[in-house]
Parts: structure tokens; C-alpha cells; sequence
């Protein structure tokens, strides 16, 4: 037996390889997508709400949408952004949004735009570990 | 969007609380919990936290309107 190896012990069922790659692909996409596939209905209707939520606030105080790539600090800002999936590029693409310079609440509203997309990536940590079987 | 720091630094810290509620625990009552305990402690250590700065100075006004 290799004694290297840390056996990690598990709490719940573990999903198959292409079922957890589809959850976590949906998860990224739609917020909350994740979990429904890993039946996880009742969690999944909340992070929906509470990310989509997050983003709606943001784009109500006209924040900031983060597009750029180059600049480390920009880079990371929008890959942050881009983290809420598919909403991320409906507002960005099919609304034309990008946040109002001239608004008061523009520097909150980012800080709620980047939360959302923040908020959906650490979900897909927790879809990860609920198909890996280390969380219920 | 005519709404104040203080409210919407409440609308932030209920969103935040509710999504590590659901994450971290399972049980309602657990759930409910912990939203408590990190909604008061956003609030009103964003409340303290301006208490502190309260003696240095704003600087100077944002260059648009």
C-alpha cells in the first residue's frame, strides 16, 4: 500500500467524470446550474437568486462591467466578472452594457458586479467537491 | 438610483451573509445562524470601521460629478 497517499474521506456520493464536468460547465454558465445537476435543487434556486440578485444590483448602479485584458490588474477584474457565465456576456454583447462613468453608484456597482462573478467561481469549488464526494 | 452608502452597504451585507449561509451550512437553523453572525458582523464592523476614521480628513472631492 503507498502510505503517500492521503486518503480523503468522503461524506457524500460521488459523481461520474462527465456528469461533474457537465455540472460544473452549466455551473459556470448559469449560476446555481451546477448544483441542479448534482440534485441539489433547493441550493441551486438560491444561488441563482442570490448571484443574479448581486448582478441585477450592480447593473442597477450602473457599475462598472470589466472588458478589458492586458493590464494584470484590468485582467483579473474581468476574469472576475466573466465569472457569472452566460449573464456576464448576454449584458455585455447582447445589451450593450458597460456601466455609466457619470453615475454616483458606479464604483459600488462594480463591487457588486465583481461579488456576483466571484461568488458563482467559489461555487464551482463546491460543486467540484460535492461530485468528488467530500461535501453533501 | 437614489439610495444611500449605509443602505447600500446593508443590501451588500445581506447578499454576502445569505450566500455563505447557504454554502457553508446545511440545517435551516444553522443557516440562519450563521447569516446572523456575519451580517452583524459586516455591518457593524463597517460601522466601526468609519467610527475609527472618522477624525482624518476626506481629501479632496472625486474629479467628475
Amino acid at each position: 500500500m503507498d502510505s503517500s497517499r492521503t486518503e480523503v474521506s468522503r461524506v457524500g456520493e460521488m459523481a461520474s467524470s462527465p456528469r461533474l464536468a457537465v455540472a460544473l460547465a452549466l455551473g459556470w454558465l448559469i449560476p446555481g446550474a451546477g448544483h441542479l445537476v448534482l440534485g441539489k435543487r433547493k441550493r441551486a434556486a438560491a444561488f441563482f437568486l442570490i448571484i443574479l440578485a448581486t448582478l441585477v444590483a450592480g447593473t442597477m448602479l450602473d457599475g462598472e462591467l470589466y472588458r478589458t485584458v492586458g493590464a494584470p490588474l484590468a485582467t483579473l477584474a474581468t476574469l472576475a466578472a466573466a465569472g457569472v457565465g452566460a449573464p456576464y456576456f448576454v449584458l455585455l454583447h447582447l445589451l450593450g452594457y458597460t456601466g455609466s462613468l457619470e453615475s454616483a453608484g458606479y464604483e459600488y456597482g462594480k463591487a457588486f458586479i465583481l461579488t456576483a462573478g466571484l461568488m458563482n467561481i467559489l461555487l464551482l469549488l463546491d460543486v467540484f467537491d460535492i461530485g468528488r464526494g467530500r461535501k453533501t | 438610483m437614489d439610495i444611500s452608502h449605509f443602505q447600500l452597504m446593508l443590501a451588500y451585507a445581506f447578499l454576502l451573509s445569505a450566500y455563505f449561509a447557504v454554502l457553508w451550512r446545511r440545517e435551516r437553523r444553522n443557516q440562519l445562524k450563521l447569516f446572523a453572525q456575519i451580517f452583524i458582523g459586516l455591518v457593524g464592523g463597517g460601522i466601526v470601521v468609519a467610527w475609527a476614521m472618522y477624525p482624518f480628513p476626506s481629501g479632496p472631492p472625486a474629479p467628475f460629478p
